[in-house]
């Protein structure tokens, strides 16, 4: 057993701390929540530059060939400074399965596009219950000739707007099982016969209601086998919800370290409130719980990174993440007063986006729900 | 990183299953929680002899005194797996293998290690311990104790009286905290540590009965009790810094234990659950007591994750700082509810004596029920782990 990361993976946490501190101040957080684009395309390509699109990928595709431990630290790194963007919705979401499932030709068109910060994607599931299950997929796609015909909507489907391609689950069959009949199609989010509407979320990230009204897919940009994708999903469900854990870890960090810093400071009856113990056990349980998400992440990505990954352990980590980041955001603002109600104080951003990471790759019921089964419920 | 279990830990796990099963009498009542190791002492200590002659009773210690010198981390597969199966007798009374041992292997002399390790390594009544710490005015605030000891010579004179002292009826020897120094600048300058033997003239354990009637803990008076010199541990007055290191000693094999034993109550309330039925269904199917077990589930997950990292800490000679507050913590927290979720899945069941025909899965959850605001208490209460985050890992300052 060994609870260290190597030396290259301490490196590359402080040169992401480093880079995200200088390039994604707080300021710059607030400016992206206002941008149409929602991301600041110097930084992307700085990031790019840097290799973190491509950090996962082989050489062969631009990349740098590192382990999927390495994109978690990076990611926990993004999380701790929230940072904007469609990295997550790119490579959590769509680069990872198209690197899996991929065939080599898709490969080689689409990742070093990717890894050179030029592509941009995202993934389209939920349907009107919002509800990441294959019995909830209406979308229709209908074989014309060569090309597949989409039609339906997807909802909140994140950073459509500046994505090249949208991943789309659909339906173009039905068997005994509601996961049959599940395909995967890369489409041009450019393309016609597209509508996109905004959702605005009090997150402040980019979320859309995506509707296809005949949108045509060739055959050959579909993702692994038609009517069998469903593995696919449930692929990149458990990729992206240990990638989402890693975002929400760093997240909790960064509250506890900011509510841990005003305590110190703030003083009232002529002491720092960090020395009354109402305080400071509230803050003790958040570090509880800020470590609890940490080694239950470890846990869940090491297993990926060694090749035998457990959807028991993820659904662990994402379910009990989804707990943590609320109470520890809920319970920093209170520590703070009513500066941490403001628009200008830091702890707001993170309470923000706690909807938004909950919802993401999976919410907390669909991963008890996998725990119970395990226990053989 | 890396969290495999090595094929040592894994075969030990193994061999300890079958060791449960050979040994252990079916209907084991598995209240432990509530009864500690003292209610049939023959029956324990007869364990304690098996666990020594496999060579489990204190594994992690030097071959020298008795131990196989297996690594922290078996330690900890160890007793996650002795309290998984309910395996009485591990503990020696209550302080001898946990920190006495490792306590002497740090700052006792080698005359006291060769005396006493072997002793409790042995398995025998003559290696049971009690520790002596708080006191009617020395909870909390341990510093605070008053029980003295003056040097007379080649002896030290002891006077004074303990309270909690968990199984001071059973044990042999006590390891006790004096004060040796009442004029210290600071209270916890002036605290020495004694070995006492529990036999010597003057030594009185009264019971205490425990709020379901349970002998677990005592009161003991020391009326002019007579110690060598030699029985001191370590420097006269400075028996704090060892007092501390012996808390983070016990504080660390709380979540192993307590992981070990909720593990198990997990396991037996969905075995119970599936073959329950409730409104034509089995109880499993319940949304309810699916999501009660799966949160339970969520965190014992982390209690063992705290449980292997902080013993991987220890293993790399680090001093962890606050990880075994960490744990005590998470382990109360999660023993209560486990107790109070066990208890709503079992029911009206629930309230059935846990010695009783009635009650379910061997009286587990009602033991565990009746037994953590007993162990939330000991070797710290919440509130002064809290403070001790707060203060040595968050910088924080002092709160109280």
């Amino acid at each position: 057993m060994d609870f260290n990361f190597t030396e290259e993976q301490d490196m590359l946490r402080i040169s992401a701390r480093d880079f995200l501190a200088k390039e994604c101040p707080k300021a710059k957080v607030r400016e992206m929540a206002k941008d149409e684009r929602g991301y600041d395309v110097r930084m992307w390509h700085s990031m790019a530059e840097l290799g973190w699109m491509g950090l996962v990928f082989p050489e062969e595709y631009g990349g740098m060939a590192a382990s999927f431990m390495d994109l978690v630290i990076l990611m926990e790194e993004m999380g701790r400074n929230i940072l904007p963007g469609p990295f997550f919705s790119t490579i959590a979401l769509c680069a990872l399965p198209l690197l899996e499932y991929g065939s080599s030709e898709q490969k080689t068109k689409f990742l070093p596009q990717i890894a050179e910060g030029e592509a941009m994607w995202t993934f389209a599931l939920a349907e009107s219950s919002g509800k990441y299950k294959a019995s909830e997929v209406r979308l229709r796609a209908v074989l014309r000739e060569t090309d597949y015909v989409l039609e339906g909507h997807k909802l909140f489907v994140t950073d459509a707007h500046v994505a090249d391609y949208i991943l789309v689950v659909g339906r173009t069959g039905d068997g005994e099982r509601p996961e049959d009949g599940i395909t995967l199609f890369m489409v041009d989010a450019r393309g016609p016969n597209m509508k996109m509407e905004t959702i605005p979320t009090i997150g402040g990230d980019r979320q859309f209601k995506v509707s296809f009204d005949g949108v045509t897919v060739p055959e050959d940009n579909i993702l692994g086998k038609i009517g069998k994708a469903w593995d696919i999903v449930d692929f990149v469900l458990q990729r992206a919800a240990v990638l989402k854990c890693a975002e929400m870890s760093g997240a909790c960090q960064a509250a506890l370290d900011m509510t841990s810093s005003y305590a110190k400071e703030r003083i009232q009856f002529d002491r720092p409130i960090g020395s009354f113990q109402a305080i400071q056990h509230k803050l003790a349980d958040m570090l509880i719980d800020a470590e609890a998400v940490q080694y239950l992440l470890y846990q869940a990505a090491w297993g990926i990174n060694v090749g035998s990954p457990s959807r028991w352990q993820i659904s662990v980590a994402k379910a009990k993440a989804n707990e943590a980041y609320q109470r520890i955001c809920i319970e920093a603002i209170a520590a703070h007063g009513a500066i941490g109600y403001t628009m200008d104080h830091d702890i707001g951003l993170y309470y923000r986006r706690v909807k938004g990471a909950q919802f993401a790759a999976g919410d907390t019921d669909l991963h008890r729900e996998v725990i119970a089964v395990g226990l053989g419920l | 990183m890396d969290f495999r279990l090595g094929e040592k830990e894994l075969a030990l796990k193994e061999e300890i299953r079958k060791f449960a099963e050979a040994e252990l009498p079916p209907d084991l009542v598995r209240n432990t929680v509530i009864d500690g190791e003292f209610r049939d002492f023959e029956f324990e200590i007869s364990m304690s002899r098996k666990l020594a002659q496999r060579g489990w009773l204190v594994m992690s210690w030097p071959e020298k005194y008795g131990g196989c010198g297996a690594s922290l981390l078996e330690q900890t597969v160890y007793e996650m797996e002795i309290a998984y199966w309910g395996i009485p007798g591990a503990w020696m009374g209550i302080s001898g293998i946990q920190w006495v041992g490792p306590c002497l292997m740090m700052f006792g002399t080698e005359e006291q290690r060769e005396k006493y390790l072997p002793l409790i390594a042995s398995g025998e009544k003559d290696g049971v311990w009690c520790t002596g710490y708080s006191e009617p005015n020395a909870g909390s605030d341990f510093a605070n104790i008053r029980t003295q000891a003056i040097r007379d010579r080649d002896d030290y004179v002891i006077n004074g009286q303990k309270v909690w002292t968990s199984a001071a009826h059973r044990a042999r020897w006590c390891w006790l905290a004096v004060r040796t120094n009442p004029n210290a600048a600071k209270k916890h300058q002036g605290i020495s540590i004694f070995i006492v033997d529990m036999k010597s003239p003057g030594v009185t354990v009264n019971p205490i009965l425990n709020y379901y009637g349970r002998h677990h803990f005592n009161e003991v008076f020391f009326d002019t009790v007579r110690v060598p010199a030699s029985n001191l541990v370590g420097e006269e007055n400075k028996g704090w810094y060892y007092l501390m290191q012996s808390l983070a000693f016990e504080r660390r094999s709380i979540a192993p234990t307590t992981y070990g034993s909720l593990k198990r109550i997990l396991e037996d309330l969905a075995k119970y659950a599936a073959r329950t039925e409730y409104e034509g269904q089995p109880l499993s199917k319940n949304p309810l007591v699916r999501g009660k077990l799966a949160d339970l589930a969520i965190d014992l997950e982390v209690l063992k994750m705290f449980a292997f990292q902080l013993a991987w800490r220890i293993a790399q000679g680090q001093i962890p700082v606050y990880e075994s507050s960490r744990n005590k913590i998470m382990g109360d927290d999660l023993m209560r509810r486990g107790a109070i979720a066990g208890a709503e899945i079992l029911g009206i069941y629930s309230q059935a004596d846990p010695d009783s025909e009635w009650a379910k899965l061997n009286g587990a959850v009602q033991g565990a029920y009746l037994g953590f605001p007993g162990q939330a208490i000991a070797a710290g209460t919440a509130e002064i782990e809290k403070s001790i985050i707060g203060q040595f890992r968050l910088g924080l300052p002092k709160s109280y």
